[in-house]
């Protein structure tokens, strides 16, 4: 049984490797429902394969550590069975499936995480008034799922399932990445919407970016950099703009002194 | 034991043509030709299209159809279920194939053995020789139906040998979708589809093959299209425990254009074997070929598609798209796509593939909250869809997607 005196999505200890590298070597981290974490660092330090990790791909091999959610271990559950338990991962490169529709595939994820909970003519308020939000045509649904989007349709595709789906944590992974200005402005519209929404505003979010740009639209309560599979720094937002002047050398640096 | 009180001889051969002859007379087909072609089926050999996969049991060259009731009276069925009123106000005939030469002699005559040459194919002969059902229709030259036409044929207890023959008269404009069933205990479908199109006609010809598993059928389907004249086929072959379907359609004239749309999914111990043909044989025709298969349990399923080029088709245009999609370790499906080009200036392409669903999609769909069987099954009907989207009305698009889920549900259960 869930304890709820665990809420949060808690990480501890992770490590976790791909073909046999380990990239995570040890990560914690605690969201807290209502609360914007922010995971920043240079490509190729681990970002992504956190994400993967918590998420269950099945390419990723955890070799320690736990990840809960609200109290329930999420390691030893399927991929569908963490978004269930109330998990969301917005893709960087979200996969196509042809010829299976936008609104067809929404319908059947909201489904399968909600059951029941929303008659066709809500769900299709619901999501006509999403989609407005986001700047998206309607002919949108008919679209076949991330078949020949552009950049930032894609990612308006993910923060649209992440308002429809509305779950208690979400890990966004470079959200902010390949997106023109206008496309960055929508994303973190939709992202201020959700927040302030009854469905959003006691979530959890998880935001891994490369740039502090998006954090421009979304404030962060607490920032972490990660380097080589750790995270090397916790504090609040203003760790976030050291890292725009500064860029991640600065922290590298501090690092290599800190173990010397 | 002895066959059905209706099967008349148990045993396809001289006898059943005999006794076929003295039973219904000649028909559309003179007896003469009838024989003809029998001797040309014995004499021919089966060709077999694709080689080389182990699983593959259902042999055409080892084929004895000598234990199978030949024709019956009651067993087989045709329904035109709609000689809409559309369709009689604008002059089209539907008229049964056996009376279709004595009744329409003249239009008949235009247009029988236009596309067919039963020499081409040792089961066309056989199909010509015992044509025991069928329908021919004529659509008029500059008529246009907005309702399709409907044709359904239905064996039971015995072989069915279907003719259908179309005629779209110039600039005419049609949509024809027949359906074949059979009920268990139907050990062959054996029939010949010609379609003749006249110049600027348009015709939209789908076939929904839901055959029995004790049926083998094998179709072959032969179409020639005129000047600036648009064929569109597509053939859901879902049924059958084997089902061989052999299309060709010359492009005889400038401008003609070609889609063929071929979906199969082969399950449990389905062998489905499917042959597109496309000849460009004037300027400036189109041709477009999309095949969707998919093969579950120990499913076994081969496509060859063939585009010609002919010397004479200066600016010819062709696409081939071929996918396949394996769902189980014991299926197997072999694709070939063959182009051969004699002219200089076409454009031509063809692409093929074969393989699994991506993890990566499952794992996409399963992040969202979609279990992972249920993953699979969407991913797949997704699959179908660029072929299934093709197809004529929304009715016949929503059976055909609900048969796909059937095989998908009845694989994972």
């Amino acid at each position: 049984m869930p304890d709820m005196s665990e809420r949060g999505l808690r990480i501890t200890g992770l490590r976790a490797s791909v073909e046999g590298n380990e990239i995570l070597k040890g990560i914690d981290i605690e969201v807290q429902p209502g609360s914007v974490h922010a995971l920043m660092g240079p490509n190729g330090s681990g970002k992504s394969t956190l994400a993967f990790s918590v998420a269950g791909h099945p390419s990723y091999d955890v070799s320690a550590g736990t990840v809960t959610l609200d109290g329930e271990d999420l390691l030893g559950l399927a991929p569908d069975k963490r978004a269930k338990a109330g998990l969301f991962l917005s893709f960087q490169y979200p996969a196509a499936i042809p010829g299976v529709s936008v609104a067809n595939f929404i319908r059947t994820a909201r489904q399968s995480v909600r059951p029941d909970d929303l008659p066709p003519a809500k769900f299709r308020a619901m999501i006509f008034e999403k989609l407005d939000a986001l700047d998206m045509d309607s002919a949108f649904l008919s679209r076949y799922v991330n078949d020949g989007f552009s950049g930032g349709e894609k990612k308006r595709l993910e923060m649209l399932q992440l308002a429809m789906l509305a779950p208690k944590y979400a890990i966004l992974d470079e959200t902010d990445s390949g997106l023109d200005v206008d496309a960055l402005r929508a994303v973190g519209d939709s992202l201020r919407a959700l927040r302030e929404s009854d469905a959003g505003k006691d979530a959890g979010y998880l935001i891994i970016t490369h740039y502090p740009r998006i954090l421009q639209h979304i404030t962060a309560d607490h920032v972490h950099i990660m380097l080589d599979g750790r995270i090397v720094k916790s504090g609040g937002p203003e760790l976030a703009n050291e890292i725009e002047r500064d860029g991640y050398d600065k922290i590298r640096e501090q690092v290599a002194a800190s173990v010397a | 034991m002895s066959p059905s009180p209706e099967a008349i001889v148990p045993g396809i051969g001289r006898a059943a043509l005999d006794a076929l002859l003295e039973r219904f007379g000649e028909g559309s087909i003179a007896a003469a030709a009838r024989y003809d072609a029998l001797a040309r089926y014995e004499e021919m050999p089966a060709r077999v299209t694709v080689r080389g996969a182990r699983g593959w049991k259902h042999d055409l060259a080892k084929l004895d159809l000598s234990g199978v009731p030949a024709f019956s009276i009651a067993g087989v069925q045709l329904s035109l279920e709609s000689l809409s009123v559309e369709a009689r106000n604008k002059g089209v005939t539907i008229e049964h194939f056996s009376h279709a030469r004595e009744r329409h002699g003249a239009a008949f005559g235009r247009a029988f053995g236009k596309a067919v040459d039963s020499r081409d194919d040792k089961f066309a002969s056989l199909a010509l020789a015992f044509a025991n059902e069928g329908v021919f229709i004529e659509i008029p030259a500059g008529v246009s139906l907005d309702e399709p036409l409907l044709i359904g044929y239905e064996a039971r207890d015995a072989a069915l040998f279907p003719y259908t023959l179309v005629a779209a008269g110039a600039a005419s404009r049609a949509t024809i979708i027949e359906r074949i069933a059979t009920i268990e205990g139907a050990p062959l479908v054996c029939g010949v589809v010609e379609l003749v199109l006249g110049d600027n006609a348009v015709l939209h010809y789908a076939v929904e093959q839901r055959a029995s598993d004790a049926t083998r059928l094998i179709m072959t389907r032969r179409a020639t299209v005129g000047k600036d004249a648009a064929l569109a086929v597509a053939f859901a072959e879902l049924g059958g425990m084997h089902a061989v379907s052999r299309f060709r359609a010359v492009e005889a004239a400038s401008g003609a254009r070609v889609e063929t749309v071929a979906l199969f999914f082969s399950d449990r111990t389905q062998h489905v074997d499917i042959e597109t043909e496309t000849i460009h044989a004037a300027g400036h025709t189109q041709s477009e070929t999309i095949v969707r298969s998919a093969g579950t349990d120990t499913g076994q399923g081969r496509y060859l598609g063939n585009i010609k080029i002919l010397a004479a088709a200066h600016g010819a245009d062709a696409s081939l798209r071929d996918d396949a999609l394996l769902l189980s370790e014991g299926s197997h499906i072999d694709s070939v796509p063959a182009l051969e080009i004699a002219a200089n200036d076409v454009k031509a392409f063809h692409g093929a593939t074969v393989g699994a669903i991506s993890e990566e999609e499952l794992f996409y769909a399963q992040s969202r909250g979609i279990a992972r069987e249920d993953a699979e099954r969407m991913i797949a009907l997704g699959f179908f869809e660029p072929a299934v989207s093709r197809f004529p009305t929304d009715a016949l698009r929503a059976e055909i997607r609900a048969a796909l889920e059937r095989k998908l549900r009845s694989k994972a259960a």
